[in-house]
């Protein structure tokens, strides 16, 4: 789940030795939770006048996808390179980072805050007591999660964002901190997307206002039970592209909550339109309008396929068709009218209560 | 809305600046709007893209079963527009007056916080996430009641179902205390009694009986009012979810291309957790039952009081009579209540609130049934059943 344009980096996975399992490692993946996001955003809205980007903490947790030993040698990388705002390409050869000073590969970014920060041309300034006030305040609603790093709007990395990822350094120590840039897309040029960082040292003297930022893949990532709160926003964003003519206030949209029939509705026609698509597709490949793609005929072959195990095993639909159909429309219609019937007494009993007074 | 909108816009100076010292003259669209006494009425709730996500997120992680958390945002022409929330903490220990001061303290300072980077800082309501439907609680009630009572408009409380989220329908409504409710909260005056205290003169009934939940036709459906409810996203959020949820040309089939791919659980044949339902419905009812069982022992121990002082003061009135008869003095008026301690008639509250869950239970129960049934004539249609 990519998120945002592609880039042409290449993402480093520092080469682990197997006796050195236990040593901290660099975050090599970042997931975004929603919340986090959104959060961004509307800070972003809220910023003042002057203000060219916002800045603030992002919470959440680390852990280690890369159990067990596992060795991977890469021999030349080509990194994004970011040196005080100047973005160059850089060949470097491997170092197998292993004494770097940081752990858990995987960063998941669950909530974030917004910290206030000020930016001149000659200094920067971020309110460090106002973000530990507020990371006080988060650990006492949910103390699993911990300072992972930062994040600013824009793509815009200069000395300023070295200073800041050197302070949330100092803050998520011994780890590294990961920087998410993330652009609105409000600027022209500029697509909306997100991108995640890592930063290294650079120089011969290190300095905190130098460092190289390092790309760290980013993915969206939610529980699935919050699946489809996404979805109802994602409707509510889409349903006011087209001809808002009539929506009253600057095409800012909104929608109800759904029933669920009518979300079971719009699932199903969603699922006619894509079969409608894969046989549009099919029928031009057959015409030989269209060159076939074998990587969509394998995947159509092993979605056919399981459909048909499914029928002949033992499936929802197969076990329907099995005479199934009856018994468990029984049981349905049974719990359906006892729900009812429960319905009908509780309103009985509290007008009866009603009427024992009077 | 729109066209007063539309007036303003020409002339965005006129617009009152809030922090300049002298005021100028509010522009006649939208001096309808200004409601500095709150009377515009509330016609509807419109949650923002943020808090539906913070609700959702909190609800997942939260490890109490209902969690709790503040709405802040302000209301504009009968809109509460909802911008922001956050979570409160879990109480999890019984020494209510401490942990209460804790979460006071932590409620006044996120408060000071978002205000420090422009966000909204009056709160509007709370949110509150159930399972199955079932938000009939004392804990809501109490809480509702004390915004209702300071907050501007009362706010409103926003109720999150869990279960149906999970089931692939995100559910948020909004409620608020009626005022009938209300009312009979405040003088806190549950019986279903018209004898609210034990009285021997009938003139006190009348004032008391006003008030009783026979009064206020008070049954567990017209504690609250439903407000219809809105979730709005704004452009910003609506153009970055529409990047997310575009499909990019060049990368590979398979693989899934956009951020947010399509789901399919609602099309899951299994409407699963019937079972776990049904036990629900079963438990509610048990908890009724003993409520019930309360219920009807204290009114049949006021019952017995009241027949022993009925009789006392019968057995009186007759010997005063007697003693007329006899020509001597009547007995001097004495105080019966003194006498006898009749116990105040019980809460209704507790019960009304029990029924109220039994009802939501097994009216998910009923829509999980009716929506499994169209599933199953679904996935059935093309066979020959």
């Amino acid at each position: 789940m990519p998120l945002g344009p592609p880039s042409s980096a290449i993402h480093i996975q520092p080469a682990v030795a197997p006796q050195l399992q236990n040593v901290l490692r660099t975050p090599t993946h970042i997931t975004v939770h929603p919340v986090a996001l959104f959060s961004i955003l509307d800070h972003y809205l809220r910023r003042k006048d002057d203000q060219d980007r916002v800045i603030g903490t992002l919470l959440g947790t680390r852990m280690d996808t890369h159990s067990g030993a596992r060795c991977r040698k890469t021999n030349v990388k080509v990194i994004d390179f970011h040196i005080g705002g100047v973005d160059t390409q850089h060949r470097r050869g491997t170092d197998s980072r292993t004494d770097a000073s940081s752990t858990g590969t995987h960063v998941e970014v669950r909530t974030s805050f917004a910290v206030l920060h000020n930016e001149t041309s000659e200094q920067v300034a971020v309110d460090m007591e106002y973000h530990r006030a507020m990371y006080e305040l988060h650990r006492k609603v949910n103390s699993k999660e911990i300072i992972v790093g930062w994040y600013s709007t824009g793509s815009n990395l200069n000395t300023y964002s070295a200073l800041i990822q050197n302070f949330y350094s100092q803050e998520t120590a011994p780890h590294q901190a990961v920087h998410v840039s993330l652009d609105t897309g409000v600027e022209p040029g500029q697509p909306a997307g997100v991108k995640g960082y890592v930063s290294s040292p650079v120089g011969v003297f290190p300095k905190p206002e130098n460092c190289v930022f390092v790309p760290v893949p980013v993915e969206l990532r939610f529980r699935d039970s919050e699946r489809s709160g996404v979805d109802l926003l994602t409707t509510t964003a889409l349903s006011s592209s087209p001809s808002t003519s009539s929506s009253p206030s600057l095409s800012s949209s909104s929608t109800s909550p759904l029933s669920t029939l009518t979300v079971f509705e719009s699932s199903i026609q969603n699922i006619v339109s894509m079969i409608d698509r894969v046989l549009t597709y099919v029928q031009a490949v057959l015409d030989g309008e269209a060159k076939g793609d074998p990587a969509i005929g394998r995947l159509l072959m092993d979605t056919l396929g399981a459909s048909t195990d499914d029928l002949e095993g033992g499936g929802d639909t197969a076990k329907l068709e099995k005479g199934g159909f009856n018994a468990r429309l029984q049981d349905t219609l049974m719990v359906s009218y006892l729900a009812n019937l429960v319905r009908a007494q509780a309103e009985v009993s509290s007008r009866l209560a009603l009427v024992s007074a009077a | 809305m729109a066209a007063a909108l539309a007036a303003s816009l020409p002339t965005p100076s006129a617009a009152p600046a809030p922090a300049a010292p002298t005021y100028e003259a509010i522009p006649s669209s939208m001096s309808t709007l200004i409601d500095v006494e709150a009377e515009i009425p509330l016609q509807c709730v419109q949650l923002d893209g943020l808090v539906v996500s913070k609700i959702l997120k909190h609800a997942c992680d939260s490890n109490s079963s209902s969690p709790i958390g503040l709405l802040l945002g302000l209301d504009l022409d009968g809109v509460l527009e909802v911008s922001n929330s956050f979570a409160l903490p879990y109480r999890a220990g019984d020494d209510d007056d401490k942990s209460a001061k804790s979460v006071a303290r932590y409620q006044a300072s996120m408060l000071r916080s978002l205000k420090e980077v422009q966000g909204d800082d009056s709160i509007v309501g709370f949110y509150q996430a159930s399972t199955l439907g079932a938000f009939f609680n004392q804990n809501l009630i109490d809480l509702q009641a004390i915004h209702q009572d300071k907050l501007r408009h009362g706010g409103v409380v926003v109720v999150h179902d869990i279960s149906q989220t999970a089931r692939g329908n995100a559910s948020f409504r909004a409620f608020r205390l009626t005022t009938a409710f209300l009312d009979a909260y405040k003088k806190s005056s549950f019986s279903t009694s018209r004898f609210v205290p034990f009285l021997s003169d009938e003139r006190d009934v009348t004032e008391e009986a006003i008030y009783s939940l026979a009064s206020h036709q008070l049954t567990f459906s017209s504690i609250l009012e439903e407000l219809p409810l809105k979730i709005h996203t704004n452009p910003l959020l609506s153009a970055f979810l529409g990047e997310f949820s575009n499909v990019s040309p060049n990368t590979a089939p398979g693989s899934s291309a956009s951020a947010i791919p399509p789901s399919f659980s609602v099309l899951d044949l299994n409407s699963g957790g019937l079972t776990q339902n049904l036990e629900y419905v079963v438990d509610a009812l048990d908890n009724y039952r003993n409520e019930e069982g309360n219920l009807a022992y204290l009114s049949r121990q006021i019952a017995r009081e009241r027949a022993k002082a009925d009789n006392y003061v019968m057995k009186r009135k007759e010997e005063s009579a007697a003693r007329v008869a006899q020509g001597l003095a009547p007995l001097p008026e004495e105080d019966v209540t003194r006498l006898f301690k009749i116990p105040s008639e019980p809460s209704r509250l507790e019960s009304m609130l029990l029924l109220g869950q039994v009802d939501a239970y097994a009216k998910s129960l009923a829509e999980t049934t009716s929506t499994g049934l169209v599933k199953m004539y679904a996935a059935t249609a093309g066979s020959s059943v």
